[in-house]
């Protein structure tokens, strides 16, 4: 048995003795009895107590109803197409547009409060979930409301562009789609005025170039670069393709 | 009508003084029972008596024979309770022990932790007791009643202290080593009745494990008894008192033992014969329900009895370890319990620690290292016993 043993485990000063000791297993569970017995251990009492989560924990998605625009990004963004924008009256009565989440769906990517322009969407440290049907998992936009969103719970989307670094300027950008405007293409606008009525934030107004042969005023979008969120709404509502993104710095 | 007091009835004598007791020494669980009959039977009697007065039975109730008789019936359940409690109890203990060496917390119902016993017996009295259609019905029964019987019938037969015990007789550790042994065979015919290939196969493994590991048991038991100079487990454990416990001059003997113990009882790494992985639940796979609930409790029984031999043959029984002013008698019991429990703690380490070895490995083992091993303790103790040590 012993020779057995030394052949299998031949002398070799790089290997400590201490590994090929019989006893290691027994020292490594009193170890850790002892430690589990003065120390907390690891599993916790689920129901009565909680695991401590960080602010900006990814649970379920929160809105602030007041602070959203209905821009539509987080629709556009969402990897699982959970989101979509529906009707609701907000507080002075009057029918807007708000995201309504199918938490059945949701993967808490938390992408649609990362790229959400004015913060309105967040993550909630909200992990507990369970309902007893799937119609019950939708939320609605006030069912999305969270009373605990704190200013942790803005996460951003840091980035740092190439053409900044090209440009000398390697600071992080907090949302790096923000640097993109719609830029016209003046030739194709036929005048429809549909990008100034689709603008969540009126950054659009139309401005008038003269007349064209009926005697019509020709009305070219121009967009207030100040105030754009870059939500894309005007580029894909344009009947003629007019307008298009473009990186602007 | 003469009106009796209730104390006409019950009167407290000297256990000793009852010309039907059935020991020859002070036995306290006895004492116990006899007291609480007294109160019983004595409250019985003086209940009758108020409704018939002057009638036969409740003089019948209290007099010397009948006293003795119930004291015998109610010393039974007192015996088997507290052995039945502190097998619980080391169960509770492999419990929340086991759950600390894997960084969880063990069970969490009522009391600790403890009530889960209970919870897990109510569970399996409730489940349905079936039995398969083609077992061999006889030897299906009849093993499972003798398994566990003898089982309990052990438990109960270990001495709690010189004055906790059932039969104080002369062969004490022969007798129990023989009813632990009696168990392989029952497992294997058991195994053999279900009608059931893995049960067939743990039946067997379980057989050549035991038998294997039987006769370095039997071995170190002889060592012990041989420098104790008896058998009987109340002369080994004064034999300790009077020298040394017997794990310094037997250090080679104790480790064999405990590891051989261990085997025997059919735990965890040598729990071949039940071997979850690969065989389903061994020979115990077609017992369903409440069966199948009291042959763990009875496995849990032969490891309380393996500690309890530990502790009587190697750690000093019902002594306490620095004893000064000889209070030998402040409550042996309990000293007893708390050494068995702690030989039960190194057990459950040893399951945290170590993994199952193969059959093939644990016969290698058995016949090759710890049987010489035995006989080397054997030479050791012979040779202090002649060079007068001991």
């Amino acid at each position: 048995m012993v020779m057995e043993f030394l052949k299998k485990y031949p002398y070799d000063e790089n290997i400590p003795r201490r590994t090929l000791w019989i006893m290691k297993p027994f020292v490594v569970v009193s170890k850790l009895f002892v430690k589990a017995v003065i120390h907390r251990d690891v599993a916790i009492l689920y129901p009565y107590e909680d695991l401590w989560m960080p602010d900006n924990y990814r649970g379920r998605p929160g809105l602030r109803f007041e602070k959203c625009i209905s821009c539509g990004i987080c629709v556009r963004m969402c990897p699982t197409s959970c989101i979509e924008l529906v009707e609701v009256l907000d507080d002075a009565g009057n029918t807007v547009k708000r995201p309504q989440i199918n938490l059945g769906r949701c993967a808490f990517c938390g992408y649609c409060a990362e790229y959400c322009p004015v913060d309105a969407m967040t993550v909630t440290p909200e992990k507990e979930l369970a309902e007893y049907t799937r119609e019950d998992l939708i939320y609605g936009p006030r069912r999305l409301a969270c009373d605990k969103i704190n200013k942790n719970m803005e996460v951003h989307l840091e980035e740092t562009l190439m053409s900044d670094i090209k440009n000398g300027n390697s600071e992080r950008r907090v949302n790096a789609f923000m640097t993109d405007r719609p830029i016209l293409d003046s030739s194709k606008c036929i005048s429809c005025k549909k990008c100034e009525k689709v603008c969540p934030v009126k950054a659009i107004k139309m401005i008038e170039h003269g007349v064209n042969a009926k005697g019509r005023p020709i009305l070219w979008p121009e967009i207030n670069k100040d105030i754009c969120v870059c939500c894309h709404n005007c580029v894909d509502d344009c009947p003629k393709s007019a307008l298009h993104m473009d990186e602007v710095l | 009508m003469v009106y009796s007091s209730i104390l006409d009835w019950i009167h407290f004598p000297d256990v000793m003084s009852n010309m039907y007791y059935p020991f020859d020494v002070y036995n306290l669980p006895y004492d116990i029972s006899y007291k609480l009959w007294e109160l019983l039977g004595g409250t019985i009697a003086w209940l009758i008596n108020l409704l018939l007065p002057g009638n036969p039975v409740s003089t019948w109730l209290i007099c010397d024979e009948v006293v003795n008789m119930f004291a015998l019936i109610i010393f039974m359940i007192v015996i088997f309770l507290v052995v039945f409690i502190a097998t619980l109890i080391s169960l509770w203990e492999e419990r929340k022990v086991l759950g600390r060496l894997m960084d969880r917390r063990g069970t969490m119902i009522g009391m600790k932790g403890f009530l889960q016993c209970v919870a897990d017996g109510l569970k399996t009295f409730m489940k349905e007791n079936t039995m398969p259609k083609k077992v061999d019905k006889m030897t299906y029964m009849w093993t499972l009643s003798l398994v566990i019987g003898t089982s309990v019938l052990i438990a109960c037969m270990i001495p709690l202290s010189q004055r906790w015990f059932v039969v104080d007789y002369s062969t004490g550790l022969l007798i129990i080593m023989a009813l632990f042994a009696l168990a392989p065979f029952f497992i294997l015919v058991s195994g053999w009745g279900q009608n059931n290939k893995y049960s067939l196969i743990g039946g067997m493994r379980a057989a050549e494990l035991m038998i294997s590991y039987e006769v370095p048991i039997l071995i170190m038991i002889a060592t012990t008894a041989l420098m104790a100079g008896s058998f009987n487990i109340g002369d080994i454990v004064n034999a300790q008192f009077n020298s040394t416990w017997y794990f310094i001059p037997q250090i080679v003997g104790f480790i064999t033992f405990f590891f051989c113990a261990t085997a025997e009882s059919e735990r965890t790494p040598f729990d071949i014969a039940e071997a979850e992985a690969e065989l389903v639940e061994g020979w115990q796979t077609e017992y369903a329900g409440m069966k199948w609930g009291l042959i763990m409790l009875g496995d849990y029984f032969r490891g309380y009895v393996a500690c309890a031999m530990i502790t009587i043959m190697y750690l000093g029984g019902w002594l306490l370890p620095w004893d000064p002013l000889q209070i030998n008698t402040y409550l042996p019991e309990l000293t007893f319990l708390i050494k068995t429990w702690f030989v039960f703690f190194m057990m459950i380490i040893l399951r945290g620690a170590i993994a199952r070895v193969r059959p093939d490995q644990i016969l290698n083992i058995g016949w090759k290292v710890f049987m010489p091993l035995s006989v080397v303790n054997l030479a050791i103790v012979l040779m202090l016993k002649i060079g007068g040590v001991y």
